[in-house]
């Protein structure tokens, strides 16, 4: 270990200019006289922009000249070039988690413009913290796992077929969980579809064929996950299949593609229970069955009434609301609409909307259904439409916003509820994958643009309705990626994780669990040490996020890169000035 | 009160014309970009498109939006859709009349080129058969119009004839009112505020003004057009209606006789008032006559015809050709008649009354509101 006392270290300083974004407002000149003889510092330079190619080579030149065992770079958010400097670190033939980087743009020329005295002892106070830190650096490595080149799909829809067909593709051993008797979900029921008129059965028959062809591909039915451990690369997971087998399966990554439930109106929710008032999925139905003239109960449709928004952008002060867009249903009814006047030419149709979201290319669905003589109303939320019978006839009533409120009474043959999607009802598989669930009841991503199918379980990606609302060919993009993210992780052969994990000290800890709780990763073991039970935390398992260590009443617990010793000599060096002064 | 919908009158409108409504999304650019709507306190066009799409006939035959538009064409030209405004605000005013019409001539007629045709063709042929049976002596050494067609008996079928066109239009307008008034709502308004408000009536009769509103030179241009148009429409009517007798001489007088300087005025204005329009409608270049309805080309050819007739038998009455004298007379009257017949009533002829009207009963309105506010205000 290379670590040892900072005295013996040999620490470089490199403090950038970011062009002006820092020395406009910090002295640089007067920065590097306060920090170039702190204890262990053997070299302490200026440059104009350490992110270059150009200063990154001279910073390379100076680790090596000067057998630099810890750096600091004083510069911009780690969010931006942690990773460049760590890198370059590692070029240079050092450990790279020695190196440290002092944020002094964002928290401190930026957020101390035109105080240049100030921002300065600021900025010493951040680098000198920063310097300490190097000082009691230890060398880490990261951890490696080998990943088995494996994925299990749970949910057997057209996002999960799809991501099985293309794992299956790249070479990978798949493995398809489906809970119900037959695959395709909500798509194997559907007719014509938006944006190319295919038949969602069609599709589905299509899939199952290329998917029952494939020998790198197991598909089970009736099958649902009960457990899983291991860790990103290397999941042990249980399966049930049938209510009586288990089946034991190995497998690198885990995608989870269970999709969505049609929203259930309650009882006289907007007319619902009446006859002659239908949900979108019973609508679809209606017009996939049969032909001609839209018929109900042998009675003629002539006028068929959208109510849109059922079970959407709820916002009243119901127990859980569903506050979200389901997004689909404005394009899915407006294409309804139209397939209903290609089946009757004379049938009048009235869409009672809150706003429109027929986004993208779909706009061209909202105007052909225009074109054949749709008709939209817009609503306001603080005043929904009613439907009531009148001598035996259904009636919406509505306010027209464009027409300052008025109501209008629309006599109708069929009242359409569009009806949006919610979660499913999934909480063993959440339970047995500890998957994240957001306040909307769908599973949660890390980030929805930057990091859109990964969730905060390495390895278990999500994508399709499961996560939110979404058309089909945005499920199946999302189960592409999905795809793409697994097999990047996959095919590699092996994963290096951060190794910045917490350590329990045996000799310290006396196993009171308050680790095991704090810990949301069930990252933390018991295991028996010298005829103690103590706890070991599983490295591949542990995220480094530090719940674990305040809680420990004997101190037992330390989180590597972020050593109780390199907090308290930051802490130790940001005081340094105040204690002088 | 709840608007019940008629789910048709789409279908309907597009065959005043109206051919796209569907087209419209509602996005309000025609009404913001519109130089009269605000001033109306309405806000059409898409009000009134929006009443045509949710079918809301009951409603849209309250209200008389659709005739305080005058067609600058604005609307249409910023429609992020070409639903055309503007031209759908002329559809409503053909909806409109042919629904304030009581006899339902005028819907067949705006629906029917072939209807409005044969109507024109009917009256024309009745008028010419009256003078082939029962026409008085024919005089062939010299024109003697007077005593081919008795100047009194000319006049007594005139006003016959007035009497008939006041009694449907004045029936249809009001009609009109009654809609837009609230029914009887418009009987509890004193009589004095609708005498007092009658100047808005002549005002906009005679000039419409509003019109150049619009703001733009090729509105001004056509207000001007239209202006002339109906003063020789106006002063026509006038030389035969009420100064027929003033009209109709054997005697030529001289080229500056007030009786010859008129009637050229007349003929003058109303040829190139119709030559005008009708060549701004085939170049279909203004916006405000890209669409042409058989209807509107009907009425600007009739009004062609009876001015050119009316000069050809004009000059041949003072080349003295006694024979050519009395069938271009018979024509005239052929063509003039069933022109005020079917389009002072039933045709677009009415647009003359009823965008006056709207105005006069907008103030109307607006003044007895004034008037209940003001007591009131007095009270407290």
């Amino acid at each position: 270990m290379t670590g040892g006392p900072a005295k013996d270290r040999r620490i470089g300083v490199f403090l950038c200019h970011c062009g002006g974004n820092i020395s406009d407002y910090v002295d640089m000149e007067k920065l590097r006289e306060a920090v170039k003889e702190e204890l262990g510092v053997v070299e302490a330079r200026t440059t104009m922009f350490a992110c270059s190619d150009a200063a990154q080579q001279e910073m390379i030149d100076a680790i090596q000249k000067e057998r630099l065992d810890g750096i600091a770079v004083a510069s911009c958010s780690p969010k931006l070039h942690l990773f460049t400097f760590r890198a370059m670190a590692e070029r240079a033939g050092m450990n790279p988690y020695q190196y440290v980087q002092a944020n002094i743009r964002e928290q401190c020329s930026w957020a101390h413009r035109g105080e240049v005295d100030k921002a300065t002892e600021k900025a010493a106070d951040i680098v000198r913290a920063a310097i300490a830190k190097a000082g009691l650096s230890e060398p880490l490595r990261p951890m490696r796992v080998e990943t088995k080149p494996q994925v299990l799909v749970v949910g057997a829809g057209v996002a999960g077929l799809r991501a099985a067909l293309a794992l299956s593709d790249l070479g990978l051993t798949v493995y398809v969980a489906e809970r119900e008797e037959r695959i395709g979900g909500w798509t194997a029921r559907l007719g014509a579809m938006f944006p190319a008129e295919r038949r969602g059965t069609e599709m589905v028959q299509e899939l199952e064929r290329r998917i029952l062809e494939r020998e790198n591909v197991t598909l089970f039915t009736r099958a649902e996950v009960v457990e899983k451990s291991g860790s990103v690369g290397d999941f042990s997971v249980r399966l049930r299949v049938r209510e009586t087998e288990s089946i034991a399966l190995n497998v690198g990554a885990i995608v989870v593609t269970t999709g969505f439930d049609a929203y259930a109106p309650s009882d006289g929710e907007f007319g619902f229970g009446q006859d002659g008032v239908v949900t979108l999925p019973e609508f679809k139905r209606m017009l996939d069955e049969g032909e001609g003239p839209l018929a109900r109960n042998g009675k003629p449709v002539r006028t068929a009434t959208y109510i849109y928004c059922v079970g959407s952008r709820q916002n009243e002060e119901a127990e859980s609301p569903n506050r979200f867009c389901s997004r689909y249903c404005c394009t899915a009814t407006c294409h309804a609409a139209l397939v209903a006047s290609r089946r009757d030419k004379n049938v009048r149709q009235y869409h009672l909307f809150r706003d429109m979201r027929t986004y993208g290319k779909y706009e061209l669905v909202y105007e052909a259904a225009a074109r054949k003589g749709s008709v939209f109303v817009r609503w306001d939320p603080a005043d929904p439409p009613a439907v009531s019978r009148v001598d035996g006839h259904l009636v919406v009533r509505v306010k027209d916003r464009l027409l300052g409120g008025e109501a209008l009474e629309i006599p109708s043959d069929l009242v359409v509820l569009v009806t949006g999607m919610v979660p499913r009802e999934n909480a063993s598989l959440v339970n047995a994958l500890k998957l994240p669930v957001g306040g909307d009841g769908f599973f949660n991503e890390i980030h929805p643009k930057l990091r859109p199918v990964e969730t905060v379980v390495d390895g278990v990606f999500i994508a399709g309705a499961a996560q939110g609302p979404k058309t089909l060919a945005e499920s199946v993009a999302s189960s592409l990626a999905a795809v793409s993210k697994s097999a990047a992780l996959l095919l590699k052969g092996y994963v290096d994780l951060e190794p910045f994990v917490a350590e329990v000290d045996p000799l310290r800890c006396t196993w009171c669990e308050k680790c095991t709780e704090a810990c949301p990763y069930g990252a933390i073991e018991k295991v028996a040490a010298d005829g103690r039970e103590v706890a070991r935390v599983i490295p591949s398992l542990c995220k480094g996020g530090g719940a674990c260590v305040p809680v420990c009443p004997e101190e037992a617990i330390d989180l590597l890169g972020y050593s109780d010793r390199e907090i308290k000599g930051m802490i130790d060096a940001l005081a340094k000035e105040a204690v002088h002064a | 009160m709840a608007v019940n919908v008629d789910p048709d009158l789409q279908r309907e409108i597009a065959r005043f014309g109206g051919h796209d409504v569907s087209l419209c999304m509602n996005c309000g650019l025609c009404t913001a970009i519109c130089p009269l709507s605000e001033e109306s306190g309405s806000s059409f066009p898409r009000r009134v498109i929006h009443l045509l799409q949710v079918g809301g006939a009951d409603k849209l035959a309250q209200t008389v939006d659709p005739w305080l538009c005058y067609y600058c064409g604005e609307c249409s030209e910023s429609c992020p859709r070409d639903a055309n405004p503007g031209e759908t605000m002329m559809a409503a005013r053909r909806y409109l009349t042919a629904r304030y019409d009581w006899t339902g001539l005028a819907g067949l007629f705006y629906k029917s080129a072939a209807a409005e045709i044969t109507g024109l063709a009917f009256v024309g042929l009745l008028v010419a058969a009256l003078f082939v049976f029962f026409h008085a002596p024919v005089v062939t050494d010299h024109v003697e119009l007077n005593t081919f067609a008795p100047v009194h008996w000319v006049e007594l079928g005139d006003l016959v004839m007035a009497a008939l066109l006041t009694f449907f239009l004045l029936t249809n307008a009001a009609r009109m009112a009654w809609g837009f008034m609230g029914g009887a709502e418009m009987l509890r308004i004193s009589p004095f505020v609708y005498l007092k408000q009658i100047p808005v009536f002549l005002v906009h009769f005679f000039t419409q003004r509003r019109w150049r509103r619009c703001g733009s030179e090729r509105s001004t241009t056509h207000w001007l057009t239209h202006v002339i148009l109906v003063s020789g429409y106006l002063s026509m009517l006038t030389l035969v209606l009420v100064l027929l007798r003033w009209f109709q001489t054997d005697e030529v007088h001289s080229f500056y006789h007030p009786q010859r300087l008129w009637g050229y005025y007349a003929t003058a204005a109303l040829l190139y008032g119709t030559v005008t329009f009708m060549i701004s409608r085939w170049r279909e270049a203004d916006p405000m006559h890209r669409f042409s309805e058989a209807s509107d080309w009907i009425f600007l050819v009739m009004l062609f015809l009876t001015a050119l007739t009316g000069i050809i038998m004009h000059a041949l009455r003072i080349a003295d050709l006694p024979m050519a004298t009395y069938v271009s007379y018979v024509i005239h009257l052929a063509i003039a008649v069933p022109m005020l017949v079917v389009e002072v009533p039933f045709g677009k002829w009415a647009h003359l009354f009823y965008r006056p009207l709207a105005l006069y009963l907008t103030s109307v309105r607006e003044a007895a509101a004034l008037a209940a506010r003001q007591p009131a205000a007095a009270a407290a």
